[in-house]
């Protein structure tokens, strides 16, 4: 991480998210492909201090759209995977809960002035949500204790 | 990490779940008509032969799927 200016780390972190919202099938950057995307890199940051691998994640988030079918009445074993198209020409739209994370980790990363902005940044932002935002029903469904991942975030960017 | 812990039943009463639920009937909607369509082209169907099994138009379905669609 270190090493990387303020716009590559935004840039890489809204690719990232894009490349999951491609890979799930959904129009929209949403919260929850911004986490799953901080765990891109297992030793950014971020994913140090959750803890968690990227295909856990993604598996969970699976989990929750399946458990979600279940409850409404349709039972399936798995969601297919769609054809896989080239690489994006350009980013899709950010809903307007990622937009306002986004903002916030900007903003976060600026008090300290020294223009440094990581992946801590974007998660702790993801951190303040509550649900029903999707990064905060995938978080709760990993078992991420806000505070304790907080904690982990201080004791690293320190 | 317990994932299946996860697997207990939300409910249904619960706005968040049905809405996340849409989500993932479209996204599965979309992948198998992605999936089928490609299926049908490989086979030498016409976009019009697709555009009636879909009960959509061939221009629409061209425009989609075809060189220079969207994916």
């Amino acid at each position: 991480m270190t090493g990387r200016s303020a716009g590559e780390t935004l840039r890489m972190v809204l690719r990232s998210a894009d490349e999951e919202a491609r890979r799930r099938g959904d129009r929209r950057v949403g919260t929850d492909h911004l986490l799953l995307g901080l765990l891109h890199e297992s030793d950014s940051p971020a994913a140090r201090a959750l803890g968690v691998s990227l295909e856990d994640a993604r598996m969970a988030s699976e989990t929750l759209d399946l458990a979600a079918l279940a409850a409404v009445g349709v039972g399936i074993g798995a969601v297919g995977r769609r054809p896989t198209s080239g690489p994006a020409r350009r980013l899709l739209p950010l809903s307007s809960g990622a937009r306002a994370v986004v903002k916030r980790a900007v903003d976060e990363a600026r008090p300290h002035r020294t223009g440094r902005l990581d992946t801590g940044h974007f998660l702790t932002a993801l951190l303040s949500l509550d649900r029903p935002y999707p990064a905060a029903e995938l978080l709760h469904a990993l078992g991420a204790e806000p505070a304790l991942v907080r904690d982990r975030l201080a004791r690293l960017s320190g | 990490m317990d994932l299946n812990e996860l697997a207990a039943t939300p409910d249904p009463q619960d706005p968040a779940v049905g809405l996340r639920a849409v989500g993932a009937l479209r996204r599965l909607a979309e992948g198998l008509e992605a999936r089928s369509v490609q299926l049908a082209r490989d086979r030498g169907w016409s976009w019009e032969q697709i555009g009636d099994a879909l009960g959509v138009s061939r221009q629409s379905v061209h425009a989609k799927y075809g060189k220079g669609g969207t994916r």
